[in-house]
Formats: C-alpha cells, sequence, structure tokens
C-alpha cells in the first residue's frame, strides 16, 4: 500500500493556502500548512514532506529563496522536490533575470496565479521521481 | 575594469541569484557580534559591520579539516572533494579581501601549493563591500584598506546605489546573469565615488607608521617591551584565531580501533601555545611566553616583509578587540618605536 504523500504550503496568503489545500486534498495528498518562511522550515523538518509549495515574497520580498536555500542544505531535505509560486515577476517587472537560468535551486517554478490542473500535473510529475522514503 | 550600479534597494534581489555561484555566506549578527554565515532573511545581512569575529580564512581553511582516509595496506584517499564546495561570500570588507590574497600567496603558490586551501579558494566567489573605519581600524597602515584585486566584485557605497566593479570573468558571470538589475555609471556617480573615497580615507582615527619597522625590529630583538608584553599575555591564541592571515596548523591522524583505518586532518595552531615549539626530545624553542609574543610580531612584521614584500597584517583590529589581557598591536608598534614609551606598551 503506497503512503499518502505529504505537501507543505508554506505562504503567507491565507486564502490561497485554503484553495491549494481544497485541490490537493481532492487529489488525496496530506497537505499541511505554514505561513512564513521560518515556521515552514520547522514543519519541514519535522514532518518530512514529499514536496514542498513554496512563495517567494512573504514578510520579506526575497524570504522565500533563503528559505529555499536552507532546505537545499538541510539533510533529508536537500532532494525533495520544491515548486516555487510567486508573482514576484508580475510585481516587480524590472526583474528580469530568467527563472529557468540556473539561480534558482528549486525545481520548477509557477507564476501566480496557478492554473490548478497545470500544478496538479506537475505535482503529480514531481512526486513519481522523488525519493520515496522520506519519513521523519 | 567594468563598472556598473546597483540601486540599494534592490540588493536583496541581487543576492537572490547568487546561490547559482555557491552557498551564500554574509555578516549576520551573532550574540555580541558579526559572523560569515548563511543569513535566514535578507534583513539579517548586515553590510553596517565594522568586522566579523572569525575572517573568511575559515571558509578557505577550516579551523578543522579532513585531509585524506587511509587503510593499511592500501594507501590513501584525499578528501578533496569536501573542499568543492562553492561559496559566495558576500560583503567581504577589502581588508579581509587582501587577507585572503596574503593566503593565496602563502598556500597558492610556490613549488608546494596546498591543494586542499587551493580547492576551496577555486570554489569561493568574493564580494567585497566597503565600509565606515571604528577606532581599532588601522588598515591604511598597512596599506590595506583599498583593494585592487582579490574579489571578483566590489560595491562601493555612493549613496542610493552601490557602485559595482567587475574584478574577475565570474563577476562579469553574475553581471550577465543579473543584468537587469544593474544600470551603467554617470559623471556624478564617479564623482561620488571620489568624495566618498576620501571621506573615508580621512574617518581613520588610527594610524601607524611602519615604514621603517622591519629595521627597528632588527635593532629592538632584546627590548625589554617584549618581556613586559610575555607578562601579559595568556597565552590564549584568541588573537592568532581571529588574524586573518593566521595559518598555522597542526596535523593529527585519528586512528579507527576496530580497523586499520584512519584519517588525516588538521585543525588551527598557535604560535602563543607553549606546545608551538617543541619538538621531539622536549625541547621548546619557545618556553617563555614572552618569545612567543615576540615570535609573532616578527614573523608578521619583519619576517614576512622579507618574505612577501609587505607585513602579513591588515589593520582589523581584531587581535586588539578579543585579547583579554588588552594587548593593543598599535600601542606594542608604537612602544617599540619609542613614540609612546616602553612602559605604556599595551596598556
Amino acid at each position: 500500500m503506497s503512503e499518502t504523500k505529504r505537501i507543505l504550503l508554506i505562504d503567507d496568503d491565507t486564502d490561497f493556502r485554503a484553495s491549494v489545500r481544497a485541490l490537493l486534498e481532492r487529489e488525496g495528498y496530506q497537505v499541511l500548512e505554514e505561513p512564513a518562511g521560518d515556521s515552514g522550515l520547522l514543519t519541514a523538518r519535522a514532518a518530512r514532506p514529499h514536496l514542498i509549495l513554496l512563495d517567494i515574497m512573504m514578510r520579506e520580498r526575497t524570504e522565500g529563496f533563503f528559505v529555499l536555500q536552507e532546505i537545499r542544505r538541510t539533510p533529508g531535505l536537500a532532494d525533495v522536490p520544491v515548486i516555487v509560486s510567486s508573482s514576484l515577476y508580475s510585481e516587480h517587472p524590472f526583474f528580469r533575470v530568467r527563472e529557468d537560468a540556473g539561480w534558482m535551486p528549486a525545481d520548477l517554478f509557477l507564476p501566480k496565479p496557478l492554473r490548478p490542473q497545470q500544478l496538479l500535473e506537475e505535482v503529480a510529475r514531481l512526486l513519481a521521481r522523488a525519493p520515496q522514503e522520506t519519513a521523519p | 575594469m567594468k563598472m556598473r550600479k546597483v540601486r540599494k534597494d534592490a540588493l536583496d534581489l541581487f543576492v537572490a541569484v547568487l546561490p547559482r555561484f555557491g552557498e551564500v555566506l554574509a555578516p549576520v549578527r551573532r550574540g555580541a557580534g558579526w559572523a560569515f554565515a548563511p543569513p535566514r532573511r535578507w534583513s539579517e545581512v548586515d553590510l553596517a559591520y565594522p568586522r566579523t569575529l572569525l575572517p573568511p580564512k575559515k571558509i578557505l581553511l577550516p579551523p578543522h579539516e579532513r585531509m585524506l582516509r587511509f587503510r593499511k595496506g592500501e594507501g590513501y584517499e584525499d578528501l578533496l572533494a569536501e573542499a568543492g564546495k562553492p561559496v559566495v561570500l558576500f560583503g567581504v570588507h577589502p581588508y579581509d579581501i587582501l587577507g585572503i590574497s596574503i593566503l593565496d600567496r602563502v598556500f597558492g603558490s610556490g613549488r608546494f601549493p596546498d591543494p586542499y586551501y587551493a580547492a576551496r579558494r577555486r570554489n569561493t566567489t568574493v564580494v567585497g563591500v566597503d565600509f565606515t573605519p571604528d577606532a581599532l581600524h588601522f588598515c591604511p597602515s598597512m596599506n590595506a584598506d583599498w583593494v585592487e584585486s582579490g574579489f571578483d566584485l566590489f560595491l562601493s557605497d555612493i549613496g542610493d546605489h552601490y557602485l559595482v566593479m567587475v574584478g574577475t570573468s565570474r563577476g562579469d558571470d553574475i553581471v550577465e546573469l543579473s543584468g537587469c538589475l544593474l544600470e551603467d555609471i554617470t559623471a556624478a556617480d564617479v564623482a561620488e565615488y571620489k568624495h566618498r573615497s576620501a571621506q573615508r580615507r580621512a574617518s581613520y582615527a588610527t594610524e601607524v607608521e611602519i615604514g621603517d619597522l622591519p629595521g627597528i625590529l632588527e635593532m629592538e630583538y632584546g627590548s625589554k617591551v617584549w618581556e613586559e608584553l610575555g607578562d601579559r599575555c595568556l597565552s590564549c591564541g584568541a588573537c592568532t584565531a581571529v588574524c586573518p592571515t593566521c595559518y598555522c596548523f597542526d596535523v593529527y591522524d585519528e586512528d579507527d580501533l576496530a580497523a586499520p583505518t584512519g584519517t588525516r586532518g588538521r585543525t588551527w595552531d598557535s604560535c602563543l601555545f607553549a606546545s608551538h615549539a617543541r619538538v621531539a626530545g622536549g625541547e621548546n624553542f619557545r618556553a617563555r611566553r614572552s618569545a612567543r609574543v615576540k615570535f609573532r610580531f616578527y614573523h608578521k612584521q619583519r619576517g614576512f616583509v622579507a618574505e612577501y614584500g609587505r607585513p602579513s597584517c591588515v589593520g582589523c583590529g581584531r587581535c586588539s578587540a578579543v585579547c583579554p589581557a588588552g594587548i593593543d598591536i598599535v600601542q606594542v608598534i608604537r612602544a617599540i618605536r619609542d613614540e609612546d614609551g616602553h612602559a605604556r606598551a599595551g596598556s
């Protein structure tokens, strides 16, 4: 029997978390939520999610980038797939560094607003290739 | 040298792209001081810091380092891969960049370059930043208040922007990646840079003359200053630990008692430790504290000048800041020059 996949949402937007949670739970995923980077890291270390959906602009404009670096240097989390989802580019149009230029150590960048079907497809794709054992 | 500028309020986005070149370590508050460490958020980065407790050498020459693993009958395998992790040192002051350049000369040149240091240095990106000196900085006296090499990028405060000097092709790669955040500089920016540079030079409160110091040290080998310092020094080695250019290390083997294997490592040593000059048979060439204190000064201000053409001191003030006995290198130099009088050395 396959283990229910745990997905951690780190995003300061309550409505966004609620809608994504509903979407993912309908697909049978277990969803954990955190509204900030530091609490998100604590939960990630304790719960060892199978995938993390991470916002960038939270209390600080680049908070998610620092969270992402911490995830990548944390044993047990370093290989967990991370989808970064942000409106950074639309809110700061002068920032034109391509998200696929190799500087963002995420598995995928999805601009907000998210398209539900695309999110579900990418989550399934990344979970299929993720390490299977992430129990805390 | 290519130059651009970046808005201060866009520096967080500029730093966000740096992980492309390695793990970012920046000056952040740690207790009562500052340390180069991975920031947890941008607001933790404090570019107005006076000095970090430990210099960047802690990255290039770690306090403890495993070098090789050996197995009886099979030889050894080096652990160079452990030194291969890319790092971006963000916000390094000019004197610390010069400190790195001095370590580069010691470990990276000559007939036997150190492969472990070389691997770390090769994987280290240096982004410098200028700073406002405090009473302990005496960098101009050591010709260390400005650097023209040793960095990939260097940021100079010009008001709403930082002027960005590109020092290497890797620095140019960063500029290429983050180009949208950078702007061309103007004549007004150059004027502002020159104005602030002059202001900074004039703001150093501490200076000491070292032009003829090697010769004076030659004459003062028997000075009572060294005995007085020996009476005060605790031989704790704090000054050597925090010095950006002190590089003594001790090599040790750790044997696995359950198997014919082990590892060889090295750890920071200090010429102020009683064991530093002790050799087989129990002889100790510098058994007295005064001899060890004198050795440190002579090595940095005389021997290194003869070998490399400059002192191995960059005027950062760290040794004076941490010495529990209150020994101040500037006062020691003044005392040996008879500018303050021997009795006041380090008081």
